[in-house]
């Protein structure tokens, strides 16, 4: 993971999304209306691969810092797009008439294509056309220091665990159809369908270790969960099993060196002592004999992190979507009827 | 037994066969055997003693880069590190417990990694290896490579960022993955790792203005071989303060007996036998273990054991050591005086010491890399505080931009802009991108084909223009003019369907009919193609069918009836009346007697010659002059007198031939009959026969 310096700031300006060069693509010619190079090209058009990023999201203040943006895909928008790249070369109305002859065959491929346009070579073709298309825009700094993640779409609410594993060929799963950074910190995103679960998760980078951290003031506050030893789920201070890491004054706060000079500096042994001395977690940690480096290491393991978007039934349209003016307003301040005629 | 698949096990320890180091191996064989005349002894066979020498290597100042699977933080690079502790993963498995570096337990592994920023110790690298600890240790064993790197660093650093005797067995430990799992196993050819982790967080600083600034920090995998003392023992108590001004200050633990003798001024050495117990409390801190500070007695800590001579100090004044070498094992009324007045609080006595010397120790540094910390938040806490919401909604009310007009966003997500027209004036419109808040409509009919931009821009009924789609339109027909091989496949493509539009427009009604035995054809580009096939399997089918006979190499023309004599045929072929029954040699003679009439020749080099010309040109008036040859050799032929310019439409004729009648240029003969017509309208069936093929 190299980075730019520059591009590792999170306020940087929005830009414009690198243009995708035309790649000729050579069989799947059978049967087609148009050849299949302008038609993968034209598929990815579809994907607003190339569309620059002031015509999607129009205005800076739309796109904050730190923030998620879900939105369903206009088709007349595409379709108009479309029509823009077929229309270069229609000189004369012969043409045009060639052109409106074709359309809808033209357009009837496309959305056939656009579900097949990821998929892996020598795999089977996808069937049915693509209907709505959903997706959403995130911006925050975890796409920059974060950049291989995995975002997972679920047309169904799976009943397992929010931490359970998901294959790749789960039939709940939904395709993605694009999945890219548009900018260092903005991560472009889109689905076939409508999901109602979305995994964004923390991409593996072998087992790690450390602690659970929070923001606290002006630095920060760590804590350590305890795990139980035999069945590995978290166990508050009572010893009772925890869902997850959420409260911090379920956990221990991990003690640090005092002193000038030592930042960060753990006091691993005092850590162990409070684990070994609290009479409730000892024996489910296997601390009361003295917790040796596995046991130890085993309590510092952390996991990649998932973050689960599911539907909240608290959550209104009011408060998902918030227009700064009322169109009825508008159209009653613009127009007044009576007066001079 | 193996791992389950998604598994891994951890080891406390996975202790080598044999540390490192050179071993004498003697082997001694006792003998037995049967022999013919009965048992045989060892002292019958005996088998020399071999004495041998085995050196068990292991790396031990500089591990090879193909021993270390990874590291984390990667090296190198930039990230928000803060809320893990760095590791590295080494290959083979026993690595950290190969060597003793406790010589009082030999279970305690001699790695440690450490964690420093820039500034706090420093990394030599090349250096001779004899060089890379202290110089008053000496590693024993062959030094095996020629340069290696070591780190130098302060007493004091040590005690701060060093991990302490009791946080070293802590941090090493074994790793078994399961074999096929790739990601975990990182390159390892057994499944077997052993980890290392440090005992400090990479925190980034905080800047003047609270936000987060990078910090480099360095890690380094160092060998305690031989140097364990020189970390502290334990670490120093959770809290360290004081509300007094302080250099150093130690707690001493005296121990009953030594109060007492204390207090009873008897010779002891009260400050040999004490036992370090921690650091300073202060008045008001708690320690979590170690001795209780007097609760509240301000007094307790202005005492201090005096040295040479008992003279009482106070807080303020220069604190010294009270060492052994003192007064010679009399403890002074100092100490007595400090005992008692903190008597019957704690049998605690503070000692102050000097500021003391900050040796550099160096450590063998078997590995080391760098990194940048950006930030301390996990991709949890990021997460979590993402502001989650539709597009086009503002969110969290934010402070307006100054000068910027507010942002205007409709319940459609529309939001408005500022336009220039074409004609320069400046308006706003509305724009929405294909980002949509809310559903899209799917029932809807799709979009018409618009062949023009401007065909799609929609009036909004407050006056604005709402310009989406005309802008797709737009940016569409853009993206493919900037690919000139778009473009070029697109002509392309025009060009070949409008020849199939063509095409198809030819062969319309025909391929219907035609049946080219049995065969399908379809009008695309390969229909030229087709029929050839078809022709040729026709032809190779029923060659008769298809293959007429070998056409004639001449074409027969019609037979013409003749009858009497040819010569009267002739003239009568020519349309000449003529009598020519008499015999040729007659014609001959007659032809050869002829007088051709003769017009003078004209002297034009005399002058009354152009006279004469001029006059005969003049006479040549409506008659042209070869009406006037022919009428000479008609007359002659025919041998009628001629006129020779006799008048118009007389005939010139006479002589053998009938006369023949000369027309002037002007006048047509009137159609009818002529003579060759009369000739083949003779023959029965010879009027315009179709040549029949049978």
């Amino acid at each position: 993971m190299k980075y730019d310096k520059v591009a590792v700031a999170h306020a940087m300006p929005l830009t414009y999304a690198a243009s995708v060069p035309a790649q000729p693509i050579l069989g799947d010619d059978l049967d087609s209306t148009i050849p299949a190079e302008l038609r993968s090209w034209l598929v990815r058009l579809r994907l607003l691969e190339g569309v620059p990023f002031a015509n999607l999201v129009a205005d800076t203040e739309l796109l904050p810092a730190e923030s998620m943006r879900w939105f369903y895909l206009d088709r007349r928008w595409t379709d108009a797009l479309v029509q823009g790249a077929l229309s270069v070369g229609t000189v004369n109305s012969d043409d045009r008439t060639h052109l409106t002859a074709q359309y809808p065959a033209i357009r009837d491929e496309l959305d056939v294509e656009e579900r097949n346009h990821r998929r892996a070579e020598g795999s089977a073709r996808f069937g049915g056309r693509v209907e709505a298309v959903s997706g959403f825009i995130l911006r925050s700094e975890a796409v920059s220091g974060w950049p291989g993640l995995h975002v997972r779409a679920f047309s169904v609410d799976p009943e397992e665990s929010d931490d359970a594993t998901y294959l790749e060929t789960d039939p709940r799963r939904m395709r993605l159809l694009r999945l890219e950074r548009l900018a260092p910190a903005v991560l472009f995103c889109l689905f076939d369908g409508i999901p109602k679960v979305v995994h964004v998760e923390e991409p593996r980078q072998g087992v790690q270790f450390g602690f659970h951290m929070r923001p606290a003031g002006q630095g920060v506050r760590a804590t350590l969960f305890p795990r139980d030893k035999t069945t590995f789920s978290y166990i508050n201070m009572d010893g009772d099993a925890l869902v997850g890491p959420q409260d911090p004054d379920d956990g221990i706060a991990v003690p640090f060196r005092a002193g000038p000079g030592t930042s960060g500096v753990v006091d691993i042994q005092r850590l162990e002592q409070i684990l070994r001395t609290n009479p409730k977690t000892k024996a489910a940690t296997g601390a009361d004999d003295g917790l040796d480096a596995a046991e130890y290491a085993l309590q510092l393991i952390r996991f990649p992190y998932r973050q689960v978007f599911g539907a909240d039934e608290g959550i209104t349209l009011a408060k998902a979507f918030r227009a700064t003016i009322a169109y009825q307003e508008h159209v009653s301040t613009t127009f007044r009827f009576g007066g001079n005629p | 037994m193996s791992i389950a698949e998604g598994h891994f096990r951890l080891y406390a320890r996975v202790a080598p066969a044999l540390k490192a180091g050179l071993y004498r191996f003697s082997a001694h064989q006792d003998l037995a055997a049967a022999g013919p005349e009965g048992a045989l002894g060892a002292a019958a066979l005996p088998v020399e003693d071999l004495a041998t020498y085995v050196d068990v290597t292991s790396p031990r100042y500089l591990l090879p880069p193909d021993q270390v699977l990874s590291t984390y933080p990667p090296a190198g690079t930039e990230g928000a590190y803060g809320a893990r502790l760095p590791q590295v993963v080494i290959k083979r498995r026993t690595l950290p417990w190969e060597r003793q570096a406790d010589p009082a337990n030999e279970n305690t592994p001699w790695l440690a990694l450490v964690v420093f920023a820039e500034g706090e110790a420093e990394l030599r690298t090349g250096i001779p290896a004899a060089e890379c600890i202290t110089s008053d240790r000496r590693l024993s064993g062959v030094v095996d490579v020629e340069k290696a790197s070591a780190l130098e660093i302060r007493e004091s650093v040590i005690a701060k960022i060093m991990p302490t005797r009791k946080d070293v067995p802590l941090l090493a430990h074994a790793r078994e993955v399961d074999i096929n799992d790739t990601e975990l196993m990182m390159g390892d050819d057994d499944g077997f790792l052993a980890v290392v982790i440090a005992n400090r967080l990479p925190l980034a600083g905080v800047g003047p203005d609270g936000t987060e600034t990078p910090i480099v920090y360095h890690a380094c995998l160092i060998s305690l071989e031989n140097q364990f003392d020189r970390l502290i023992p334990e670490s120093p108590p959770h809290t360290l303060g004081s509300d007094f001004l302080v250099v150093a200050k130690d707690v001493y633990a005296v121990s009953p007996a030594v109060y007492d003798q204390v207090v009873m001024e008897q010779e002891v050495d009260a400050v040999v036998n004490p036992a370090w117990v921690g650091g300073v409390l202060g008045p008001h801190d708690e320690a979590l273990d170690g001795p209780r500070a007097p609760a509240g007695d301000p007094s307790a800590y202005k005492t201090v054991v005096s040295v040479d001579g008992g003279k009482a100090m106070t807080a303020g004044t220069d604190w010294t050591l009270a060492s052994k070498a003192g007064t010679a094992g009399k403890a002074g009324p100092g100490l007595a005086e400090a005992m008692s007045m903190s008597a019957g609080v704690s049998k605690t006595v503070i000692v102050g010491s000097l500021v003391r010397f900050d040796p550099v120790y160096r450590f063998p540094c078997l590995l080391h890399w760098s990194w940048t910390t950006t930030g301390s938040r996990t991709f949890e806490s990021l997460m979590q505080g993402v502001d989650s919401g539709l597009l086009g909604t503002i969110g969290e009310p934010r402070p307006p931009v100054p000068g910027r007009p507010p942002l205007e966003v409709v319940e459609t997500g529309h939001v408005g802009l500022d336009q220039r027209t074409r004609r320069g004036d400046l308006v706003r419109a509305w724009y929405r991108g294909p980002l949509l808040p809310h559903p899209a409509d799917l029932s809807a009919p799709r979009l018409g084909l618009a062949h023009a931009a401007d065909q799609l821009r929609l009036v909004i009924p407050d006056g604005r223009e709402d310009l989406s789609l005309a802008s797709a339109f737009e940016i569409g027909r853009l993206l493919a003019l900037s690919q000139p091989s778009m473009v070029a496949a697109l002509l392309r493509w025009r060009q070949s369907g409008y020849q199939v539009a063509r095409r198809g427009a030819v062969w319309g009604g025909i391929l219907e009919d035609l049946d080219l035995f049995g065969r399908e054809l379809v009008v695309d580009r390969e229909l030229a193609l087709q029929l050839g096939r078809g022709l040729v399997a026709g032809i190779t089918i029923n060659p008769s069918d298809v293959i007429g006979p070998p056409k004639e190499l001449f074409t027969p023309g019609r037979a013409m009836g003749l009858d009497g004599r040819a010569a009267t045929l002739v003239a009568k072929g020519f349309g000449i009346d003529a009598r020519l029954d008499r015999p040729a040699t007659e014609v001959v003679g007659v032809l050869r007697g002829l007088e051709v009439p003769r017009q003078p020749l004209v002297d034009l080099t005399k002058v009354g010659g152009l006279r004469t010309v001029g006059g005969a040109i003049g006479a040549v008036r409506e008659i042209g002059l070869e009406q006037q040859v022919a009428g000479s050799i008609s007359e002659v032929i025919l041998g009628r007198p001629g006129g020779g310019l006799g008048g118009i439409g007389a005939p010139i004729g006479g002589g053998i031939f009938g006369g023949v009648p000369v027309l002037p240029h002007g006048e047509r003969r009137e159609d009818g009959p002529d003579a060759l017509d009369e000739a083949l309208a003779r023959h029965p069936g010879a009027a315009d026969e179709e040549v029949s093929e049978s």
